[in-house]
């Protein structure tokens, strides 16, 4: 607890540690003054008292908090212990300790009993109710979590044409339950996780048994585990904690709004990490080319799927290289440029009065500026933004002449290409890598040009994601992981796992659709 | 646990380190001393690189986990294994030199001619110190990404030259005589030098070694030979041996001749742009090599703290050669090889010597 609310409660840490630490007491008052003493006097801490079987000799209360308890839940827990128990005329002596009480008089789905103060603090401040009646040496959990959340709905930076429409939601059992549904298979594990002093989020970590790579989960359970934060507020959070690499622009943890993703990277022997309320589950181990490949690859036919895939690629290319290499032929090679089109180039620019370099780079900041008003910017306003700022300036721009009608046609082809990465996150690391190659190709030319991108590349091979080379199928070249990555072959071929996955055998062998053979077999 | 790399690595490896300066500079070299037999001299270089790379393989054949400065160390103790590394040490610094001429000049004689020459030996050693760093594996990954920009290049400069190919330029063969062109081969067999002194520092750590026999080794220098003597060929037929002669970078008049139908008629940036990665591969080991020798001379166990004392001697080294183009020749064509030579085929010559003559040492410590 920080100094400040020492100071305001005036209760040192100590005397919170001990009462959290408290075992549960058979007096009524001693666990009231407890539960009353760690919470405080909150608003949003309500407490309804009850005779056990209407019986005065043993009275009872409950704990919950307004907003994240099911009120309904716990009217159906207030009936059963008051109505239901003399209506069947039970005698509460009976009733001697709280697992008796939960087996014979509770009708909720999920009723627990705990021992100590702190857990049932722990499970109220989740939304559970507790329950504590007076001569029972334990208290009773029961689980009435029920707050306004947001419905499934399609995720909206993860757009796809043909493919299931519902996205992860801000409640992870929800989210875990979106998975499940897909994947029925009793191998499946959740297992859960609770990081975050203050906020105690909820984290999932889901596998499957027998798919995920031996000692994969244990890692992600121990990086996890070593998470000593006071907040958890959403996924970034813990990706930053978790990365290999924590000091790369490159994301080395996936990280998706899609349920069918997630499936499909369990399906693939990865480990997805659900967090409690954020949208964003993360998958690990992430690979560099999985940015570029979108759920659509799958769900339409492979002909399409690799077109496409292709497409993505040359846009991942132009939109890290082309400012860089139109600036490096422009600044120093133009005897490289076809002439016609450096006449063109040349007519364009006769007018500029900044150099390419500084011509590009402010009109790549200026791309930079809109987007991010745009995305700011409440959504009808946001699209003015943008539409404003690419068609109007942009055209006063030229006709001012302080840019080039080249560079204008540069830069959008670059950002329309930026925008053709599925990965939002990584496309906005893209974006960051163009700068440095800009910048050193529009003052050294080639020289500048090749060796940014070379240590660029460097760097990426030296990355690795949970062990598993960032580059991976094609530096280190796996053959078999080959027909999943540059393109997308036909169902009946993708017959095997990606290399790290424990089982490899995705289908039967010889799947191919083909009609029946001469002599009637198959 | 211990860094690894795969056969695969290792031959894309030989290659990069072969590649860049035997197109570049070598064939202008074979050109001005055997004519039109320069692809015969290549070659014939193969060949000899062959043997030279066995002969590397022969000494840890018994030892495949020592590299030769380990190996040292077992035969005569710390102070041999010193003076190995010290000469390993000398020869990549001294290789340093036709590495930075190979690199400079063809970015700064046909695409920069008035940045200073500075620029091109710190960005290289930047980038090289940057691979150096992150290590063999690293390093072995570039390199077959490096093994694909050179297909790349081969395919578009066999496209490009297709069209003025004459045949009749490498006519007539062996014009030069055999013995002249056995003697030529040595420049193209200076650049399989660098091969297997790279192998003297890498071969330990490639995946099964002792199972390979020694042909990974051999498929590298088959592999260079084999995508090298496309341009021997190229040149010679294409612009004539008397032509490639005139040139110090003779694979760059190639490449501004090459040309694809009326629109792109000169594309040799981005034959230099792939160009450029087995170059600043040659760089990259030229730091590794020298910064693990002086690691061990030191008695340092990672090569890391040394690399920018090993860069700053390279830097020096590389900046006096490349600033004077006469120097840069008169070294490439008459010092480079009668330095490489010697110490590619004596070093491993002397270690086998002393394997035969106390290989009793070294059962003696396996046992």
């Amino acid at each position: 607890m920080p100094e400040n609310d020492q100071a305001k409660d005036g209760k040192p840490q100590d005397d919170m540690q001990r009462l959290l630490e408290q075992p549960i007491q058979p007096q009524l008052s001693d666990n009231v003054t407890a539960v009353d003493e760690v919470m405080g006097e909150s608003v949003d801490l309500l407490k309804r008292d009850f005779l056990l079987c209407g019986n005065p000799d043993y009275p009872g209360i409950l704990y919950f908090l307004d907003g994240m308890a099911d009120a309904s839940i716990v009217d159906t827990v207030l009936k059963a212990l008051i109505t239901y128990g003399s209506e069947r005329n039970l005698d509460p002596a009976k009733l001697s300790t709280a697992d008796m009480l939960r087996t014979s008089l509770m009708i909720n789905a999920s009723v627990k009993t705990f021992d100590t103060v702190a857990e049932g603090i722990s499970a109220l401040v989740a939304g559970d109710t507790l329950m504590f009646v007076n001569g029972l040496k334990q208290g009773v959990l029961i689980c009435s979590r029920g707050w306004k959340d947001r419905g499934v709905e399609e995720p909206s930076s993860e757009n796809n044409v043909r493919g299931p429409r519902d996205g992860f939601t801000e409640t992870i059992r929800t989210n875990t339950a979106n998975v499940r549904r897909r994947i029925r298979d009793p191998h499946l594990r959740i297992d859960p996780m609770v990081i975050g002093k203050r906020t105690q989020t909820d984290i999932n970590i889901a596998y499957i048994n027998n798919l995920v790579k031996p000692g994969l989960v244990d890692e992600v359970k121990k990086r996890l585990g070593g998470i000593k934060i006071d907040a958890i507020l959403e996924s970034g959070y813990i990706e930053e904690l978790i990365e290999d690499a924590p000091l790369s622009p490159f994301n080395t943890v996936q990280s998706t709004e899609r349920p069918d993703k997630a499936a499909s990277a369990l399906l693939e022997g990865r480990v997805v990490i659900f967090i409690d309320n954020t949208p964003v589950v993360l998958i690990v181990p992430t690979f560099f080319w999985q940015f570029i490949q979108a759920p659509d690859d799958y769900y339409n036919r492979y002909w399409v799927g690799s077109f496409f895939r292709i497409v993505r690629y040359c846009a991942f290319l132009i939109s890290l290289l082309l400012p860089s290499i139109y600036v490096m032929l422009v600044s120093f090679h133009h005897e490289m440029i076809p002439t016609q089109l450096a006449l063109t180039i040349a007519s364009g620019r006769e007018v500029v009065p900044f150099p390419v370099l500084l011509e590009a780079l402010i009109m790549e900041l200026a791309f930079e500026l809109m987007r991010e008003a745009g995305l700011r910017m409440p959504k009808p306003i946001g699209q003015a933004v943008s539409i404003v700022g690419s068609l109007i300036i942009g055209q006063a721009a030229v006709q001012a002449g302080l840019v080039s009608p080249f560079m204008v046609i540069v830069v959008a082809i670059t950002g329309i290409s930026s925008f053709a990465i599925p990965s939002y996150s990584s496309s906005l690391a893209l974006r960051m890598f163009r700068f440095p190659i800009l910048i050193a190709s529009g003052t050294m030319g080639l020289l500048g040009f090749a060796s940014t991108f070379f240590a660029l590349l460097l760097h990426a091979l030296s990355i690795r994601s949970f062990g598993e080379p960032y580059l991976t199928p094609l530096s280190p070249f796996r053959p078999s992981d080959q027909r999943d990555t540059m393109l997308r072959a036909p169902m009946w071929m993708l017959n095997s796992r990606p290399g790290f996955a424990q089982d490899h055998d995705r289908m039967g062998h010889d799947q191919m659709p083909a009609p029946p053979k001469k002599d009637g077999s198959q | 646990m211990k860094i690894q790399i795969s056969n695969g690595m290792f031959i894309a490896m030989i290659l990069n380190i072969m590649y860049a300066k035997a197109i570049g500079v070598t064939q202008g070299v074979l050109a001005r001393t055997v004519g039109q037999d320069m692809w015969l001299a290549t070659l014939l270089g193969t060949i000899e690189g062959i043997v030279m790379m066995y002969l590397t393989y022969l000494v840890i054949r018994r030892t495949p986990d020592k590299d030769y400065i380990q190996l040292g160390q077992l035969l005569l103790g710390r102070w041999f294994s010193s003076l190995v590394a010290l000469v390993i040490f000398a020869f990549f610094i001294v290789a340093f030199g036709p590495v930075m001429i190979t690199f400079v000049y063809h970015l700064r004689d046909y695409f920069l001619p008035d940045a200073p020459l500075w620029i091109f030996v710190v960005t290289s050693l930047i980038v090289g110190t940057i691979g150096c760093y992150y290590g063999l594996e690293v390093m072995g990954r570039i390199a077959v990404i490096g093994l694909l920009f050179m297909f790349a290049l081969n395919v578009l400069i066999t496209i490009g030259s297709m069209q003025e190919f004459d045949i009749r330029n490498l006519l007539p063969i062996m014009e030069s005589g055999a013995p002249k062109t056995a003697k030529a081969s040595i420049h193209y067999l200076s650049d399989c030098a660098m091969a297997t002194m790279m192998a003297t520092l890498v071969l330990p750590v490639v995946k099964k070694v002792d199972q390979g026999h020694g042909r990974f080794g051999v498929f590298g220098i088959m592999g260079s030979g084999m995508m090298i003597i496309i341009w021997a060929i190229l040149e010679g037929a294409v612009l004539s041996s008397e032509v490639t002669s005139q040139y110090t970078l003779s694979c760059m008049k190639l490449a501004r001749n090459a040309h694809m139908g009326n629109f792109l008629q000169r594309y040799e940036m981005i034959m230099i742009a792939l160009y450029s990665l087995p170059a600043l591969f040659e760089v990259m080991f030229c730091i590794y090599g020298t910064s693990v020798c002086m690691s061990r001379i030191f008695g340092i166990k990672s090569n890391r703290p040394m690399i920018i004392p090993c860069c700053i001697m390279l830097g020096v080294f590389g900046y006096w050669i490349i600033k004077d183009h006469f120097r840069a020749l008169d070294f490439l064509e008459n010092y480079w090889p009668f330095i490489a030579l010697p110490v590619a085929i004596g070093l491993p010559l002397v270690m086998i010597l002393l394997r035969k003559m106390l290989g009793y040492k070294l059962q003696k410590k396996s046992a």
